[in-house]
């Protein structure tokens, strides 16, 4: 056991993590309290003619399996609710995704509701890459005309003509900010500085594993309304959001987290197992002395 | 073969480059991992000068963006004052002069103003950040469920404040530590810390496989009927 290469241990996790993906298997995924705190955040909101929700996508390809799968089931629970959505980012390899999501959700949406339709401009709207961090934030948070202040959409049309976003005027008009990240300090930015006199929006975010320690911080001290853990938070929302959309065609959300719950068994499986190899190892050791 | 089927053939090999790896280190892995860091340079460059610099910067500078009616009247008058906007492009510039070794000083205006800048804002985010934190820590030791003790949530607080107290006294190092209570008080800081740290590097763990799962999902879902189609 004590020669055994680390690669077959790479082989047994690719496995692990494959053959839930060929069969198409899934678990229903554990309930997760504070994605339940987010949903019920989301779908209690009482949103005003004048304002909107604020997406920020700040993540890039490498880390799209979560933050892509929390980004697609927010927004799909936003755009069910018809509350107008603004998508932007402080994250450059972010842009293609303030693109892809929003219309892969609008055509599932409508491919289950027929005779409906999600059209961009009223339903969302697509801000784009915003160079500058947290001078982006600060200059936002104190802008008199948001509209003004962002100007064009990604793809050039002045943000006055489109319908989501034409009454929004000041940072009060957003109603709540999804931040979603698994960039190092990246939500820090939003708490630091989005926010005006007098009022500070709520803020619901989905970060990656290896930031759910960091995010439990900002929960635990109310600074965070929501937050969706890794693939599991994704998970779980897209569950609830199927129990109260029965019609919901289903995501890869939760087929990704059983994925990942076998090959996590199998790593608890492989410690157990090394220190047993390990412990008896030593014992042999010592008795041979 | 389309060109939507020759991304992700693309794709796909790099990926499997990237995880070559794992085998051993090659050629194969090291061209694709300066291929994604390129890419990624470059992308943010382009991007930035595309859906910026261009177009709101460069296009009203130069005047790109009045349109002539064919009357000879315009859709609207050049502005001048948008020439103002070479004076903070020149300032950003003066980074550059970090490759001089006589003028480097000249860019420890633009440094110096960068952090000047960062210092200010940093103030002021500061305590956006850390004062609800801190009013967050202070929790009732015995929480009260409709005139119902609840224990759950009691415990809870009663482990965030021991932790909170082990911990920061651990790290205070005014004072010298003497005696034995008072090292095995540190010392209990100091394993609240391990039992952070074993967290820390579960979630390391699972996020390790979460990037893998996106990759293997890719290869199984989309690649793999990619090349068989190709192939057929």
């Amino acid at each position: 056991m004590r020669e055994l290469h680390r690669r077959w241990i790479y082989l047994l996790v690719a496995l692990a993590l494959s053959v839930p993906l060929i069969l198409r298997v899934s678990v229903p995924p554990a309930r997760m309290r504070a994605a339940d705190r987010a949903y019920d955040l989301i779908r209690d909101v009482e949103i005003a003619p004048h304002q909107i929700v604020l997406m920020a996508f700040d993540f890039g390809p490498n880390i799209k399996a979560e933050n892509g799968s929390q980004a697609e089931v927010v927004l799909e629970h936003l755009m069910r609710r018809r509350i107008p959505v603004a998508l932007f980012s402080l994250y450059v390899q972010a842009e293609p995704f303030l693109k892809s999501i929003p219309e892969k959700v609008a055509s599932r949406l409508m491919a289950e509701n027929p005779g409906e339709v999600w059209r961009y401009g009223e339903d969302w709207v697509n801000l784009g890459f915003r160079p500058g961090n947290f001078l982006v934030l600060q200059s936002l948070a104190r802008s008199e005309d948001i509209t003004a202040f962002f100007g064009k959409d990604a793809f050039a049309n002045r943000l006055a003509d489109i319908a989501a976003f034409r009454n929004a005027k000041t940072v009060k008009d957003i109603a709540l900010l999804v931040e979603i990240s698994g960039l190092q300090g990246m939500l820090e930015l939003y708490l630091r500085f989005f926010r005006a006199e007098g009022y500070v929006p709520k803020v619901v975010h989905g970060c990656t594993s290896i930031s759910i320690p960091d995010a439990y911080i900002f929960l635990d001290s109310g600074q965070l309304s929501g937050l969706l853990e890794g693939i599991a938070g994704a998970a779980w929302y897209s569950a609830r959001l199927r129990k109260e959309y029965p019609r919901q065609e289903a995501d890869e959300a939760q087929i990704l987290n059983t994925s990942l719950g076998v090959a996590h068994l199998l790593i608890i499986l492989l410690v157990i197992v090394g220190n047993v190899v390990a412990v008896r190892s030593a014992r042999r050791g010592v008795a041979q002395a | 073969m389309s060109w939507e089927e020759a991304t992700i053939l693309l794709a796909g090999i790099a990926t499997l480059g990237i995880y070559s790896f794992l085998i051993r280190e090659n050629p194969f892995y090291r061209f694709f991992e300066h291929l994604f860091i390129g890419i990624a340079a470059g992308w943010g460059i382009v991007f930035s000068f595309k859906n910026f610099i261009w177009p709101d910067l460069m296009v009203p500078m130069l005047g790109l963006d009045i349109i002539t009616f064919p009357d000879g009247t315009t859709s609207h008058p050049y502005n001048p004052w948008t020439l103002l906007y070479l004076v903070p492009m020149a300032f950003g510039l003066l980074f550059y002069f970090v490759y001089s070794k006589r003028h480097a000083w000249v860019a420890k205006l633009a440094i110096g103003f960068l952090l000047g800048m960062a210092g200010g804002a940093e103030l002021e985010g500061f305590f956006n950040l850390i004062l609800p934190q801190i009013v967050g820590s202070f929790k009732p030791l015995v929480v009260f469920d409709e005139g119902i003790v609840d224990w759950g949530a009691s415990v809870t607080n009663w482990v965030f404040i021991l932790t909170l107290i082990l911990v920061m006294y651990y790290f205070f190092f005014t004072f010298s530590r003497r005696g034995i209570y008072a090292e095995r008080i540190a010392s209990g800081g100091r394993w609240l810390m391990m039992v952070c740290f074993g967290a820390y590097f579960g979630s390391t763990v699972m996020a390790r496989m979460a990037l893998l799962v996106e990759r293997l999902q890719f290869l199984i879902a989309q690649w793999w009927p990619t090349v068989t189609g190709v192939l057929s």
